[in-house]
């Protein structure tokens, strides 16, 4: 559907519910929505029309309109458009109705909400709070303005309650936040009968730093240094995704020749994370030998970063406006010397182990999540690719370069490790067929087109797929080139559900493998 | 004096080369993956700094906690008595046979197992539970083979069978043994806890089997369960060499020369059996737990294959 049709299909059955439509970046189309209706024009969008919830958040809007804001953020993955659904929450009323019980991604977001701003969700499900543990105090929401970073909050004793099983012979194993591995924290119950798992339950939050609330009333250039360290991992995608937000706003066309730069880097870091992974999955099944296959290629890999831009996690690469130096000037025979090396070694080491039966024992049917579930909770990524969800923001939002490029994407319905493995290995060739037509296709020219001036009170959405999956930032400027909201979602958030879920049902001893498999990023989740 | 010379020399040479087994293990691997590795004696230096620490011990353990590792250390040691690593020195062996070796270990796994529920700890009672499992499934195949042995040998007492085999030629060139030692290798990875039945170099708790059991040990105690983990080891590596690779009956010379060339020939086998495991374990990744019964029925009907055809044959080689 259309931009156009889509808003007549609303007018016409919300006249009198929507009271603004603006349409901002060309694709983002905003409506705001009277607070009692949000709940039917919602499932109506997300039922009748089909478009998924791809992120929730809210905003302290009182110093403009003496309300609170809550957006439903809805995609059209074939039309490339965004339908946000605007609604103002009173300051004395604090309340939405939830929406967790039809549309299920709408869960976590909604409690989020509710831990950082106060905004009761109402009918909630599981209203339990997911931000703060139980030590938080009672009555203090950081993102809404008035609250003061520098205070000192009181520490409140209070026991943690996870879903109880019941039944003979069913036990918890509790597991973490500390974890064996050099690895983030995040607490795992596991209820199980035996070794089976009945239930999983993810307790994060632990590297929660406020990232948000920090960004608000810094300037764009220092809020670029934040975006960049989201997520170690993540680097480049988090600043390029920060980046395009930016660029939107201040109405800038980054120029081509560092279009093409992004997409070598943010090639480059996907193939580096997926080959991460790819011995991660290895390492688990004790597949020693392929273990150090890929992160020997991982290596190899940093070792380009390091050769194109001096730092190998890709860090000061990215600037608003462009990229900060033109890194590629006399790169392209490292760049292929580099990427030919790795793809070979890539291809032998892929026939090994997809010939070794053994391991393909270990992966094939481990740790399956069902198209379904991945549906409903929008599961993104290489997660949700290989569960029948086959979006890619390269493909439905394509930025930079990326419509220009050739490329497929996989696709695998099994939902089991092995298919999560199989797209990581296609999208590491993806990745390296992409930075070999990126250099041979790029331009000279220019490569930064400054950012001198931002309007105060702009938006934008800044959407990358980062190797995890679809990454979206969210950008509300405001006064003297500051940040005024600054809402960051990145692909863990919606796949640690899919985890647990895809979990249940396969025994103990497997979930490292199936969590190796997805390799969410707690930080990523936490900020 | 004889069976004080015995003793001595099991000891000392079993004490010695136990580590050893664990360092070139290693060290095969860390070459597969293309790293230099430890050198092969890095578990001595670890056994000694292990050593000279403190443990700590959880305060609402009891003394199970605090007595496992000494009396696991024992058991293997006791064990390790009964398995001669030479021949030459076979005429004086103290009385025992492989019935009395089986549960001799068995005793110092139950009080592992029970050290590792002891705690309370996440992982202790699931590497128990686990360890329960795969020892149960794996005790028929290793007693059926030894009852094979032991009907050829016309006694159950290690020393005579291990004598009896020299006499035998070649022990691989008959189906009975072949069938009875490949039973064993499965054997001695379950009990060695080598993939593809335990991965001992992983890090995920949750995967774990033996190293789950003694997560929470450290310092000395840490040290005498490593050691007698590596000491178990060794006495069934010794006797696969001994038994289906003996070379004593080579050894012409007689006395102290004897005894001395025999152990050599020994460290030699024992180093090529470890370099096999570590090649089994690159070749391999490890099985889904609920597989590992597969391997353990694999195991036994080797075993009981092995045994048939001792009575088909009739009276096996003799």
């Amino acid at each position: 559907m259309s931009m156009l049709e889509l808003k007549s299909v609303l007018a016409k059955k919300f006249a009198e519910c929507i009271s603004n439509y603006t349409l901002k970046n060309s694709n983002e189309l905003y409506i705001e929505v009277d607070s009692p209706a949000t709940y039917d024009i919602c499932s109506y969008i997300y039922q009748e029309l089909g478009y998924p919830l791809i992120s929730m958040f809210a905003a302290d809007e009182k110093q403009l309109i003496n309300s609170y804001a809550v957006y439903y953020v809805f995609a059209d993955r074939q039309e490339s458009l965004l339908l946000i659904v605007k609604t103002m929450v009173k300051p004395d009323e604090m309340e939405i109705t939830s929406l967790s019980k039809i549309i299920p991604a709408a869960d976590l977001y909604e409690r989020e909400i509710k831990d950082l701003f106060g905004i009761n969700p109402l009918g909630h499900p599981n209203p339990k709070r997911l931000v703060f543990h139980s030590n938080w105090p009672d009555g203090k929401y950081p993102l809404r303005k008035e609250f003061n970073l520098k205070q000192k909050l009181d520490f409140v004793q209070e026991k943690i309650s996870f879903q109880k099983v019941e039944g003979k012979g069913v036990y918890e194993i509790p597991v973490g936040p500390v974890h064996a591995g050099i690895i983030e924290p995040g607490h795992f119950r596991f209820s199980v009968a035996g070794e089976p798992i009945i239930n999983l339950e993810a307790q994060l939050f632990y590297v929660h730093k406020g990232l948000e609330k920090l960004c608000e009333g810094q300037s764009i250039e220092k809020c670029f240094y934040i975006a960049e360290r989201i997520s170690g991992d993540e680097t480049f995608t988090n600043s390029l995704a920060y980046c395009q937000a930016i660029e939107k706003i201040a109405g800038i066309t980054v120029p081509q020749r560092a279009q093409y730069t992004r997409v070598i880097f943010a090639e480059l870091e996907r193939l580096t994370s997926h080959l991460g992974d790819l011995g991660g999955i290895c390492l688990d099944t004790g597949y020693g030998f392929a273990t150090f296959q890929f992160r020997m290629m991982r290596g190899w890999a940093y070792n380009l970063a390091d050769e194109l831009c001096g730092m190998r996690f890709l860090r000061s690469v990215n600037k608003p406006g462009g990229i900060r130096k033109d890194f590629m000037v006399g790169k392209k025979s490292i760049l292929l010397k580099y990427l030919q090396k790795i793809k070979k070694e890539l291809e032998d080491t892929v026939d090994i182990i997809k010939s070794h039966s053994m391991f393909i024992d270990r992966v094939e049917n481990t740790g399956i999540l069902k198209p379904k579930i991945a549906a409903d909770l929008n599961a993104v990524g290489p997660g949700g690719r290989a569960s029948g969800q086959c979006n890619d923001v390269r493909k439905s939002f394509p930025y930079a370069v990326y419509d220009k490029l050739e490329f497929e994407i996989p696709k695998h319905y099994n939902g089991d490790v092995n298919c999560r493995m199989n797209t990581k290995i296609e999208e590491c060739f993806t990745s390296i067929s992409l930075m070999i037509q990126a250099i041979e296709n790029m331009p000279e020219g220019k490569i930064l087109e400054p950012v001198t001036k931002v309007e105060p009170y702009r938006f934008a959405f800044g959407m990358t797929e980062a190797p995890r999956g679809e990454n979206i930032h969210w950008i509300m400027t405001g006064e003297h080139n500051s940040i005024y909201r600054y809402k960051i979602r990145t692909p863990s958030f919606c796949n640690w559900p899919a985890l647990c879920h895809a979990v249940n049902g396969n025994i103990v001893p497997d979930f490292p493998l199936i969590n190796k498999s997805f390799n969410l990023s707690y930080a990523g989740n936490d900020l | 004096m004889n069976n004080v010379i015995y003793i001595l020399v099991q000891i000392v040479v079993i004490l010695a080369v136990a580590p050893l087994v664990n360092g070139i293990n290693r060290k095969v691997k860390a070459l597969s993956q293309k790293r230099k590795g430890a050198p092969p004696w890095q578990m001595y230096f670890d056994l000694y700094k292990l050593l000279k620490k403190n443990t700590v011990v959880s305060n609402v353990s009891s003394w199970v906690f605090k007595a496992a590792p000494y009396i696991v250390f024992a058991t293997a040691l006791a064990g390790a008595l009964l398995v001669p690593v030479t021949s030459k020195l076979a005429g004086s062996h103290i009385p025992g046979d492989f019935i009395l070796l089986i549960y001799i270990l068995a005793l110092g796994r139950f009080f592992m197992m029970a050290a590792a529920l002891d705690t309370g700890s996440t992982f202790g009672g699931m590497g128990s539970s686990r360890e329960a499992m795969i020892s149960s499934l794996i005790e028929p195949s290793i007693l059926v083979s030894l009852f094979t042995l032991g009907l050829i040998a016309r006694s159950f007492s290690l020393p005579e069978i291990i004598m009896s085999v020299q006499n035998t030629g070649i022990p691989l060139s008959n189906p009975v043994y072949i069938m009875v030692f490949l039973a064993m290798v499965i054997v001695l990875i379950a009990e060695a806890c080598r993939i593809p039945v335990d991965d001992p170099s992983t890090h995920l708790e949750l995967t774990m089997i033996h190293e789950a059991m003694i997560l929470e040990y450290s310092g000395r105690h840490l040290a005498f369960m490593e050691y007698g983990a590596a000491v178990k080891q060794l006495i069934f590596m010794t006797l696969l060499v001994n038994i289906f690779l003996p070379t004593d009956q080579f050894i012409t010379l007689s006395g102290l020369l004897a005894v001395v060339l025999s152990l050599i020939m020994y460290v030699l086998k024992i180093i090529v059996v470890a370099m096999v495991i570590a090649m089994i374990e690159i070749k391999t990744v490890k099985l889904r737990l609920f597989s590992i019964p597969n391997l353990a029925a694999l195991a036994f009907i080797l075993a009981f294959l092995g045994i048939l055809q001792y009575f088909i044959l009739g009276g096996g080689y003799a």
